[in-house]
């Protein structure tokens, strides 16, 4: 009896594992523009146009301290004033969902 | 009998004047299609044949020209108006000028990642030597950063081709497959005409290059005629990179215009990419 739970269990996991390989199969992406007024506008999203909506975006200065932080809208969006120094902004979706956009490249 | 042998008349005639309809294509030429970051986006647009090259017509400023948005997965698709992009231009064929339009679409305007439908709806054209009207609702989709968009969307135009394949992300090879709608609803075993872009726009002179790039061994090959099934749906495989044309003609719920038979048509551009070697 323990035996089938044990087994039930196991299987349930490995379907699990399963599904998410494949919610998985989508890839992250993420850009940054220049507003022309001081702030930039970073988005978000995922090729199957699934919502970004919560995920994180960090300013770091080029030392990776942390100077804003926020987290994408409904509209995959969010806003930050442009730093004064060096920094780069990071789009932070997970283990292997991480992109880094540095601020020489927000034009 | 006399009834039969209206229908009869209007059948053939129908059918006269799709065959004869067929091979015009509202031009809608933008370098890529699949942007990897926001850019200006050049777009021209010309009444031809785009098979042949020519013969290109005069087209007047369309009545709409705009795009249609979608940010975020559960926001509402956004319409914003292009016209005030849109410049006149000069278009050479041979000796003949010919009235055509281009648009510098600023990066600040398409800036956002995900897809752009963008959409004419042109004014009637009346064509002298075929004694009607043709007026072609036509799209093409740009995608900016590769971020998915409303690609898949119906826009509900009289006359429409709904794309169930990316129309920016294909394959040199792959297969292409929509669905013909008129004003929403799916058009079954209609007439779907298909045309490789052969003689690619020379942007600099605003002609279409004089050297095709294929030879066509059969005129069959040169205007591909393929159908809709009980569903409104087709697929076609593209065997060459480059711009395929699609064309369902005289789909639109309008068939008369000032006395004159009026054909509204669904175009649908589809960019065709080779495999990195």
């Amino acid at each position: 009896m323990k035996t089938d739970k044990l087994s039930s269990l196991v299987f349930t996991c490995l379907l699990l594992a399963g599904f998410s390989g494949s919610i998985q199969a989508h890839t992250p992406l993420f850009d940054c523009f220049d507003n022309n007024d001081g702030t930039i506008t970073c988005e978000g999203g995922f090729t199957d146009g699934g919502s970004a909506q919560g995920i994180a975006v960090r300013v770091l200065d080029d030392q990776g301290r942390v100077l804003a932080q926020g987290e994408l809208d409904e509209r995959n969006s969010v806003d930050f004033d442009r730093p004064t120094v060096n920094f780069s902004v990071v789009f932070d979706a997970g283990d292997s969902h991480t992109i880094t956009i540095f601020g020489d490249d927000i034009y | 009998m006399l009834k039969k042998i209206k229908a009869l008349s209007i059948g053939i005639l129908l059918g006269i004047v799709s065959l004869s309809a067929s091979a015009h294509f509202v031009v809608m030429y933008t370098p890529q299609t699949a942007l990897l970051r926001a850019s200006d986006v050049p777009m021209h647009i010309v009444f031809t044949h785009v098979f042949a090259g020519g013969p290109t017509y005069d087209m007047e400023m369309p009545e709409r020209f705009y795009y249609t948005y979608q940010q975020g997965a559960f926001s509402f698709p956004e319409e914003v108006d292009l016209k005030p992009y849109l410049e006149e231009i000069e278009w050479h064929d041979g000796d003949r000028t010919l009235k055509a339009w281009r648009a510098d679409i600023p990066r600040d305007v398409m800036r956002s990642l995900g897809d752009y439908q963008i959409v004419i709806e042109p004014e009637p054209y009346w064509e002298e030597e075929e004694g009607l009207y043709i007026q072609q609702f036509s799209k093409v989709m740009v995608n900016v950063g590769g971020v998915g968009g409303n690609w898949l969307q119906s826009l509900g135009l009289p006359a429409e081709i709904q794309a169930l394949n990316k129309p920016y992300a294909n394959w040199t090879g792959g297969v292409f497959r929509g669905v013909v709608l008129s004003e929403g609803l799916p058009v079954p075993f209609t007439q779907v005409e298909v045309e490789y872009m052969n003689h690619p726009p020379n942007l600099d002179e605003n002609m279409f290059q004089e050297e095709p790039l294929i030879e066509a061994p059969h005129p069959s090959l040169e205007a591909i005629i393929i159908s809709t099934n009980e569903f409104g749906e087709f697929s076609f495989a593209m065997p060459k990179a480059g711009w395929w044309g699609f064309a369902a003609l005289t789909v639109g719920p309008e068939r008369e215009l000032n006395g004159e038979f009026l054909s509204q048509d669904a175009i649908l551009w589809v960019q065709a990419t080779d495999l990195p070697e």
